[in-house]
């Protein structure tokens, strides 16, 4: 080989990441598919085929539902846009890899006390960002309130809690409801002695 | 191999010494003659190849934070499906029919029925424990990279069990890592 192969250069999908050809064993085949339509109709002539039956549908709803048999201009016009929104509705559902649909997270937090040397003892407060708070922001709130250290610590299972030196087991709830009242005081737990408590 | 990647599987990465970026060069260079035209290129002489270790005894061999080669423990350097994709003649090429796909892309190690089946294909010079590319039934791309457990003929001849195990295949984790740090 005496001159330089030529590297290939490759469609990738920008939304999959995948060469286009493999969009179709992607994550999210139906989100990749304007973007083929776009970029490379000749993989996937089922789609371009489908889309054009679509908008056939969709142009004889229009025509049914005004009544009115209009001119071909505003017909065209009419149509263009709807072939793209039609695909990107449907996602709701996140999937991880493997189809299994996510399951949420139960929503609660759970209030730790830790005593440690004895007589002095950390609060652990788990859950926070379950219910969209940042931590960051929740761990400066609660210090000052205390006026003790927090801090956001990453603890068992990549999971963030922010830790609160001092014993504020009691106050920090009546804190939490006070601060984010989208929390609902029966969301909130103590463990005492290892068992899980209502803290309502 | 790569299916639960991503950097913070990294232990160590380091800006390796002349003498070990020669070596990797030259058994780079002697696995895929095919690229050395391209190599000076890829590995240039001058910018800094870093080598990062990863848990599991692997390595990767890294140009301005693009991962170009794995390896495992001393095994030999293969090139991320990336790289492939750009030199697609370099390797061995072993072709599975359309129903594997969807298995290859989830991480299954090849299986010899799905070379053997009127989809599939085979390279007669594929000797076993080689790196080898794994095309796919009517596409042009590489869809992962394998490392045989038997040979070409044996494939054929046994047609059963594990043919070659998937290394690295399309959207896992290394193919997610365009760019590390």
């Amino acid at each position: 080989m005496a001159e330089k192969p030529q590297p290939v250069r490759v469609l990738y999908c920008p939304v999959c990441s995948l060469p286009a050809e493999y969009c179709e064993f992607g994550p999210d085949f139906e989100k990749c598919k304007p973007w083929l339509i776009e970029n490379a109709p000749e993989l996937y002539p089922d789609l371009l085929k489908d889309r054009n039956n679509k908008q056939v549908d969709k142009v004889s709803e229009q025509l049914q539902s005004v009544g009115i048999s209009s001119g071909g201009g505003d017909v065209a016009a009419t149509v263009i846009p709807s072939g793209g929104t039609s695909t990107s509705k449907q996602e709701e559902v996140k999937r991880l890899p493997g189809g299994k649909i996510k399951k949420k997270e139960k929503q609660e937090i759970i209030i730790e006390k830790i005593v440690r040397n004895k007589r002095k003892c950390v609060t652990v407060v788990k859950g926070l960002d379950l219910f969209g708070i940042k931590l960051s922001d929740a761990s400066k709130k609660l210090g000052k309130k205390f006026a003790t250290g927090a801090s956001v610590v990453k603890g068992p299972t990549e999971k963030e809690q922010i830790d609160v030196q001092g014993d504020i087991a009691y106050d920090i709830m009546e804190f939490i409801t006070e601060t984010w009242p989208d929390v609902p005081e029966t969301a909130i737990y103590f463990i005492e002695d290892g068992r899980k408590v209502a803290a309502a | 191999m790569f299916k639960k990647f991503s950097s913070e599987d990294v232990s160590s990465q380091n800006q390796v010494k002349a003498s070990v970026q020669r070596k990797i060069r030259q058994s780079i260079a002697d696995e895929y003659p095919g690229l050395e035209p391209v190599l000076d290129d890829l590995l240039p002489k001058k910018s800094p190849l870093i080598v990062v270790k990863c848990q599991n005894h692997l390595n990767l061999v890294m140009v301005n934070n693009v991962p170009l080669f794995f390896n495992v423990r001393d095994g030999p350097y293969m090139p991320t499906l990336r790289l492939l994709h750009q030199y697609p003649d370099i390797m061995k090429k072993l072709q599975v029919d359309r129903g594997a796909i969807k298995f290859v892309l989830s991480g299954a190690n090849i299986m010899c029925p799905g070379l053997t089946s009127p989809g599939g294909a085979l390279d007669d010079d594929a000797l076993a424990e080689t790196p080898v590319a794994i095309m796919a039934e009517g596409k042009k791309h590489a869809l992962a990279i394998g490392f045989t457990k038997m040979s070409a003929k044996d494939i054929r001849a046994i047609n059963k069990g594990i043919g070659v195990d998937n290394m690295h295949y399309l959207n896992d984790g290394l193919w997610k890592m365009e760019r590390l740090e």
